[in-house]
């Protein structure tokens, strides 16, 4: 009962902050057109979309642009973007400028970089996972990635003081964020992001994602998928790609609840060779990293 | 010192322009041995065969392929690319991210496990210690921890290895730039001693720590007698037995380790599921595997 009332109250005051960001124009176009296939998404709408705010199409340009992708010839428009680097990079770059151009970053007590680098390799590491157990809706599995830690932002935003506090004190004492949130403001980014991912009507499985991700047996629906996004959270962790911050623990991830809840509905849960998959994954954080770099113009420096 | 995350390197391009045969060559070497090459690390295992390419005078690397799945060459062969693949890479202090798992997540918990116990002491295994960078890297930090976590506390540590010639350099302790390029001033000033302009030797306090000796790790019945592990380290090991023998010997790591201890490998080799009673766990940059302790009731 208790837990009600504080999810409640968080909900309320997240959903009445003035401060709190109006969801951008093109963000539920764009997360539909992510997750339809790809066969069924247009170029036209991509660029349709793309020309409604001018900050974003620039920042998706300049990515495109960069060394990353190798492109000898520099796309000049969005289309030619879509063209040169697929119609999946260039939504994922999209989406990403988007958003944090819904929040913006001037003293977030969190390295935006950080963050954006965590989000992006948890929904490749959530992909690269529901291919392997052989899901059927892989990129729904790569949204829920992204958009996770949503609560991050809304906290970076509505409560500065507080989550600025919950952050040093998960830097010095080497502990997950949820439990210095807890700890620290008596909620975390789970209420926090999904009581703005209701109001922005994300939809059920993203709104149980966001709220569950750290607990996936408590969801009520999509539990599949919130179990997915826990372990894919927990690997990114493991593997440089975390809050900046070592986290003092182990992870047990065949032994974890998520992993029995995953076990019920993918038979190909078994054959994942999970030391491979690390590997892997750890020949792709370099890509990340320059990633969010090109994105956000930082360095393409590890933390 | 491997850094806590993989070093940037190859960009997009760069790796497009790698023979797709590497890949391939990638996943055999995988699949045979445990070994596994990253993506942006591929241009070493190019290297490697590019080193077995020109000594076999060989024309291609798909040339090379061929040589490397062929039934009658495939098992010498895959031994000398391992070899090419895994030399000069031990140095003292390898592998930081698992050092930091010691330090701060293993030991307190092995501590605490065990303090109910009358005896208060930690058993390490470095099984092919080769040279001895590894087991000295451990004598040290744990001597490090000796004012701290392990006040008290008598360590021991084995250090093993199948070539009588590695164990005696070993028990010497001499070592070079190359194998202290990872090694900081501090742990060189308060560990070591001058022996010459290129060398430093290992001090006698540190020796003390570790037992050095000959050991087969396929000798069935001397494996018996190991009992009692903490912790065993067994790095670019067990790459070069086949399945089998691979299987067994993990068997035996296994059952010499004290419940709630842990078992490591290279940092980019793998157990390849080959025992199922280690539970593998990730620590912030490494890996291990993890046997169970009786109370969690997990076996």
């Amino acid at each position: 009962m208790t837990t009600v009332i504080i999810n409640d109250t968080i909900r309320e005051r997240v959903q009445r902050i003035e401060t709190m960001p109006a969801i951008p124009a093109i963000f539920l176009p764009l997360l539909e057109l992510l997750n339809a296939p790809p066969e069924a998404v247009k170029l036209e709408e991509v660029v349709k979309l793309a020309s409604y705010d001018n900050a974003i199409a620039a920042q998706c340009l300049r990515a495109a642009n960069s060394p990353l992708f190798g492109l000898a010839k520099s796309p000049e428009s969005i289309r030619g973007a879509v063209m040169l680097l697929g119609l999946r990079k260039v939504e994922t770059i999209l989406l990403t400028c988007c958003l944090s151009n819904a929040f913006p970053t001037k003293r977030w007590p969190l390295d935006p970089t950080v963050f954006w680098r965590h989000s992006l390799g948890c929904a490749m590491v959530c992909r690269k996972f529901s291919e392997k157990m052989g899901a059927r809706d892989h990129e729904k599995a790569y949204m829920a990635g992204l958009l996770h830690d949503l609560g991050l932002m809304v906290n970076c935003i509505a409560f500065p003081e507080k989550f600025t506090h919950s952050v040093q004190y998960a830097l010095k004492e080497q502990v997950a964020m949820d439990e210095a949130e807890r700890g620290i403001m008596g909620f975390t980014h789970c209420e926090t992001g999904s009581a703005l991912a209701e109001k922005w009507h994300l939809g059920t499985d993203m709104v149980q994602v966001i709220a569950h991700h750290h607990a996936p047996e408590r969801s009520e629906a999509a539990q599949p998928l919130v179990a997915l996004v826990h372990l894919g959270d927990l690997l990114c962790r493991m593997r440089g790609m975390g809050y900046g911050y070592y986290e003092s623990r182990k992870v047990d991830l065949a032994h974890n609840p998520a992993w029995s809840i995953l076990q019920k509905e993918y038979s190909g849960l078994e054959g994942i060779d999970l030391v491979r998959f690390t590997f892997e994954l750890d020949g792709e954080v370099a890509e990340i990293f320059e990633l969010v770099a090109t994105i956000f113009g930082g360095a393409a420096v590890q933390s | 010192m491997t850094g806590t995350q993989p070093a940037l390197a190859t960009t997009a391009p760069v790796k497009a322009a790698m023979d797709p045969i590497y890949r391939q060559i990638r996943d055999l070497v995988y699949k045979v041995s445990g070994i596994y090459q990253l993506d942006e690390k591929l241009y070493l295992m190019a290297d490697g065969c590019a080193r077995r390419i020109k000594l076999l005078n060989l024309k291609s690397p798909r040339e090379y392929w061929e040589l490397l799945t062929a039934p009658a060459s495939r098992e010498a062969e895959l031994r000398q690319l391992l070899n090419e693949l895994t030399i000069g890479e031990t140095c003292l202090f390898r592998s930081q991210p698992q050092l930091d798992a010691l330090h701060k997540i293993i030991l307190p918990e092995l501590v605490m496990e065990k303090t109910k116990q009358v005896t208060k002491r930690l058993r390490i295994w470095s099984a092919g210690c080769s040279t001895g960078e590894e087991s000295y890297t451990l004598a040290m930090n744990m001597m490090e921890q000796s004012e701290r976590l392990l006040k008290g506390w008598t360590v021991e540590i084995l250090a093993t290895d199948l070539n009588d010639r590695s164990v005696e350099a070993a028990k010497a302790g001499i070592y070079g730039d190359y194998a202290l390029r990872a090694t900081t001033d501090y742990f060189k000033r308060k560990y070591f001693v001058t022996l010459d302009e290129k060398r430093l030797q290992v001090k006698s306090e540190v020796k003390k720590l570790i037992t050095f000796s000959r050991l087969n790790l396929q000798d069935d019945s001397r494996m018996l007698f190991m009992k009692g592990m903490d912790l065993i380290f067994c790095c670019n090991v067990l790459i070069y037995f086949d399945g089998p023998s691979k299987s067994k010997v993990i068997n035996h790591f296994f059952s010499n380790l004290n419940f709630g201890g842990y078992f490591f490998l290279g940092t980019s080799e793998s157990l390849m599921k080959l025992n199922e009673q280690f539970h593998l766990v990730h620590f912030p940059g490494a890996i291990g595997y993890w046997k169970p302790s009786l109370k969690s009731g997990k076996l």
